[in-house]
């Protein structure tokens, strides 16, 4: 890349981000975001992880079931373990299921949406019908038979909510990319001599990477509630303490009818905030890359 | 209306494919942990065609399923379509009431937020929709359950009757009621900010009109105005929302039904996941995918209808 | 002499935008039109002939700041109660709006949209009598009654604007406001609608304000003319002498603008208007015509000119005059 289109860049993203600055919606998201992320990469150092072991917690000699009066800072589940651990740790699963999933959605979508965007014709014709097909299929139930057929690992999560997810990213390219196709200088650069690949990674992403992004953010809730409610249903990794794992567990081992509530509390509360938080930084980058939805709202 | 179609077969490809990349042996499956001789079981296999090359068991696979013969649910061993039949009331019931409410009270919310725009009462209605709309279904259910149901004590704590009751007639649908409340609140919070939220910005979008100035310069109340040519310009994108939920009554309330033990469909795929119960995943699926196919279908034939600048369908 | 039907004093409006400034889109306007007289008012887009229209029946957007007095009909519109200014609109004043597909409601049928005001305003007994009323009205301004049931989209340009002629009628109001009623029209449709116009003004003895940025339109269709710049009237007076001995370098090049057809020597060297509008919050000083003036001297500078006479009837807000 050029120096000035490096150069360009840098300008973009400055402008991006001053704007960004200047909204109270962008900001707090990020802030509570900024948050959650120190917790989850600094797990270690804020609860043992060997307190999510069973035998670990028994040796401890904690009590199971214990409120947070009796046993702070959030109190033990039924296995004894501490529910402050499951906490800081399953934030760390939640987050990277959630962007890895969000990830996998966003590049599939965006690939199919840019190739069919960019071909246009035949091709486009039918990605558009196969995208159309997977937008029309209840997305929750395929999930699940995927996620039944294929197994219980953190990846086969990944991959499945990635599949299921793409449709509305790769429309939503598409037609930006259809928008971008119309402008003059795409002719020009062709009739220059210009490769359709040269054309697709300056002039067509540029124009397009504004808006993947705003719908990437917006996509990680997505990712976050399928994995949590997967997770829930039993189609999580039994290795692994999501957040949705935790619900799940403390569900089926009766924590309602205890009235537990420091068991599942946390883990959901953890949940809804986070997606708050990815919800307002979208918005607010969709406002950036499209000013009449400021207004509008 | 050939889309449609192609989609519903794909889905049927789809389903067939899917399962038969884990079901090896679904004859052995069946009769896990069974003694049954040998002989019973080959001829079983070869009923079914089992030994025949994938297309044939394809056709066999549409053919049984056009009779509606999804076969024998591996924890039940009832057959799949009578399970999956018994449990569609209940869903029907709990989405059914939940999306009226959802909608009814979400679109009357967004009314209010976009017409006092920027005012408490718009950043009130929209902030706390968004809220109940980040949270996950089941949790919002947990929370509910456990507040009314455990401690105050008002509500039951699950089921869709009492264990062991045997009263009929309005008793049994007053007690069915007083099972359906808690669950069909929590769906109703969870369905209702994608309503406020489409309604809010159809009628921000509408507010900028013309014909609104118009209105009010023949002399029109301000509620006049809103509501004999505002809304009903508003309202277009919300039925048609309206008309595509529909198609998911079926399967919405997959993990709430699980936290309410609620009777019907979705607990039975929660149940089904467990097994894992394949014939029934599987059935289950179809049946999902067919509703939603329908009234997407019929969402596009309603806003042709609504809409008189839309030709035909 | 009575009192005449429209009388507008010192009017001043001042919109409040999102980010909280304030934009002064009209600055001490006043004029007058009699009963049955008819006024056009001229000028380029952002002058605040638009604003001025809307003002007359308080339609501008809640939070705009209204001074002065705007007298229809013996009654100062703008200090009527909500329920007495909705008494008023439509039937004392109603506006002929500009014809595009965003006036009309899209999901109704036209001939709803006529009767609505009656039935509001119980001007018509039930139902069939504004049914009945819309007709007449439909076949007034030249459309079959059939076309009662149709929806916007089905008419053409030239329907649609007829049709909101037809319902500015619907209450026979004293006074028509039409604002810009043929822009977005082609010539031949726009002669219609303006022959239209005038036969109605004749039978009803309409009083008429007539705004739109097109001079050549008005002279035909008016006794007298303002012309507005920049948030004020920079002169006023009989149509034609206003437009044939402009006193203001504005209506002048303006006036110049506008080829007379027949004339070759007009299409071979258009003389029109150097420069932009100034725009409403960020005003020149002094004159706020300056800029663009080709006689602007060092006294236009000093302070904003006020309408000075410039003849009979006649005034002009020009140091030169």
């Amino acid at each position: 890349m050029t120096s000035l289109a490096m150069a360009r860049r840098r300008a973009t993203a400055a402008r991006v981000w001053g704007q960004f600055r200047r909204s109270r919606q962008g900001m707090i998201g990020l802030g509570v975001l900024a948050v959650f992320a120190l917790v989850a990469l600094a797990a270690p150092l804020l609860a043992d992880v060997r307190d999510l072991n069973p035998v670990f917690a028994r040796a401890e000699g904690n009590a199971q079931w214990a409120s947070p009066f009796d046993h702070p800072p959030l109190g033990t589940d039924y296995i004894r373990r501490s529910v402050w651990a499951q906490f800081v740790w399953g934030s760390r699963v939640s987050l990277f299921v959630g962007l890895a999933a969000t990830v996998l959605t966003v590049l599939i979508g965006s690939v199919i949406g840019i190739v069919a965007g960019y071909l246009g014709g035949r091709s486009d014709g039918a990605l558009m019908r196969v995208t159309e097909w997977f937008l029309v299929i209840p997305f929750l139930p395929l999930a699940i038979v995927l996620a039944s057929v294929l197994g219980r690992s953190v990846w086969i999560i990944i991959f499945v909510i990635g599949i299921t997810s793409w449709p509305s990213t790769a429309r939503l390219v598409r037609a930006q990319v259809l928008t971008v196709k119309q402008r003059l200088f795409v002719d020009r650069a062709r009739s220059l001599g210009a490769k359709g690949s040269h054309i697709v990674a300056h002039h067509v992403l540029p124009n397009v990477s504004g808006l993947i992004l705003a719908n990437a953010t917006l996509a990680v809730p997505i990712s976050i509630l399928t994995e949590t409610t997967l997770s829930f249903l039993g189609l999580g990794d039994p290795s692994s303490a999501s957040w949705g794992k935790t619900l799940e567990e403390a569900f089926v081992n009766g924590a309602m009818v205890r009235n537990a509530w420091w068991y599942f509390i946390p883990a959901g509360f953890g949940i809804l905030v986070v997606v708050l938080a990815f919800t307002l930084i979208g918005r607010t980058l969709e406002e950036i890359a499209n000013p009449r939805l400021s207004r509008a709202r | 209306m050939l889309g449609s179609l192609l989609t519903l077969v794909f889905v049927l490809v789809f389903n067939f494919f899917l399962f038969r990349v884990v079901q090896t042996d679904p004859i052995g499956s069946l009769f896990r942990g069974r003694n049954v001789p040998q002989e019973v079981l080959d001829e079983l296999r070869d009923e079914f065609g089992l030994d025949e090359s994938q297309l044939t068991q394809f056709a066999y696979y549409v053919r049984e399923t056009a009779q509606l013969n999804f076969g024998i649910s591996y924890q039940s061993r009832q057959p799949v379509w009578d399970e999956i039949v018994s449990a569609v009331p209940a869903t029907v019931t709990l989405v059914g009431i939940s999306s009226i409410l959802s909608a009814v009270i979400g679109t009357i919310g967004g009314i209010v937020a976009a017409w006092r725009r920027n005012t408490w009462k718009d950043h009130s209605i929209t902030s706390g929709t968004m809220v109940f709309y980040s949270m996950p279904d089941f949790w919002l259910g947990m929370i509910l359950l456990v507040i009314f149901a455990v401690v105050l004590g008002w509500f039951p704590v699950g089921g869709m009757v009492d264990i062991g009751s045997t009263e009929t007639g309005l008793a049994r649908l007053l007690d069915q009621a007083h099972h359906l409340f808690l669950p069909a609140l929590t769906l109703t919070l969870a369905y209702l900010g994608e309503y406020t939220l489409v309604t809010r910005s159809s009628l921000l979008d509408v507010m900028g009109e013309d014909y609104l100035t118009v209105a009010r310069a023949k002399g029109l109340r301000d509620a006049m105005v809103r509501n004999r040519h505002a809304v009903p310009n508003a309202l277009l994108p919300v039925v048609t929302l309206a008309a595509i939920n529909l198609g998911f009554v079926l399967s919405g309330a997959i993990a709430v039904e699980a936290v309410y033990s609620w009777p019907g469909l979705g607990k039975a795929t929660a149940d089904a996941i467990r097994g894992p119960d394949l014939p029934m995943l599987q059935g289950l699926f179809l049946l999902f995918s067919a509703a939603v196919i329908l009234f997407n279908l019929l969402a596009d034939l309603t806003y042709a209808w609504l809409d008189p600048r839309v030709e035909g369908a | 002499m009575s009192e005449p039907l429209l009388s507008v004093r010192d009017l001043h409006i001042t919109y409040a935008t999102h980010d909280g400034s304030r934009v002064p889109a009209v600055r001490g306007v006043s004029f007058e039109i009699d009963a049955g007289g008819s006024m056009g008012l001229a000028g380029e887009s952002g002058c605040g002939k638009s604003t001025l229209a809307n003002s007359l029946l308080r339609l501008l957007p809640v939070g705009t700041e209204v001074t002065g007095e705007v007298v229809l009909g013996g009654k100062n519109v703008l200090s009527l109660n909500p329920g007495g200014l909705r008494a008023v609109r439509w039937t004392s004043g109603a506006i002929v709006f500009q014809g595009a597909l965003h006036a009309l409601n899209p999901v109704q049928a036209v001939g709803r949209q006529i009767a609505e005001p009656m039935l509001v305003h119980d001007t018509a007994s039930s139902e069939q009598a504004a049914r009945r009323r819309t007709v007449e009205l439909l076949g007034r301004v030249g459309l079959p009654g059939a076309r009662a049931d149709s929806y916007p989209h089905e008419l053409s340009g030239g329907q649609r604007q007829r049709v909101l002629i037809a319902m500015a009628l619907a209450c026979d109001p004293l006074l028509l406001i039409a604002d810009e009623p043929t822009t977005a029209l082609d010539l031949m449709v726009q002669a219609q609608v303006l022959a239209l116009l005038d036969e109605l003004k004749q039978e009803r003895n309409l009083t008429l304000l007539f705004i739109t940025h097109d001079l050549s339109v008005l002279t035909y269709a008016c006794q007298r003319l303002a012309i507005m710049y920049a948030g004020r009237i920079v002169e006023e007076g009989p149509s034609w002498e206003v437009f044939g001995e402009a006193a203001h370098p504005y209506t002048r090049g303006l006036a110049a603008a506008f080829p007379t057809i027949g004339d070759l020597s007009s299409r071979m060297a258009p003389a029109g208007l150097a420069g932009d509008p100034p725009t409403p919050g960020n005003l020149p000083q002094g004159c706020p015509f300056n800029p663009r003036c080709p006689l602007a001297q060092d006294g236009c500078r000093d302070a904003e000119p006020e309408l000075r006479i410039a003849g009979p009837e006649r005034r002009a807000a020009c140091i030169l005059v």
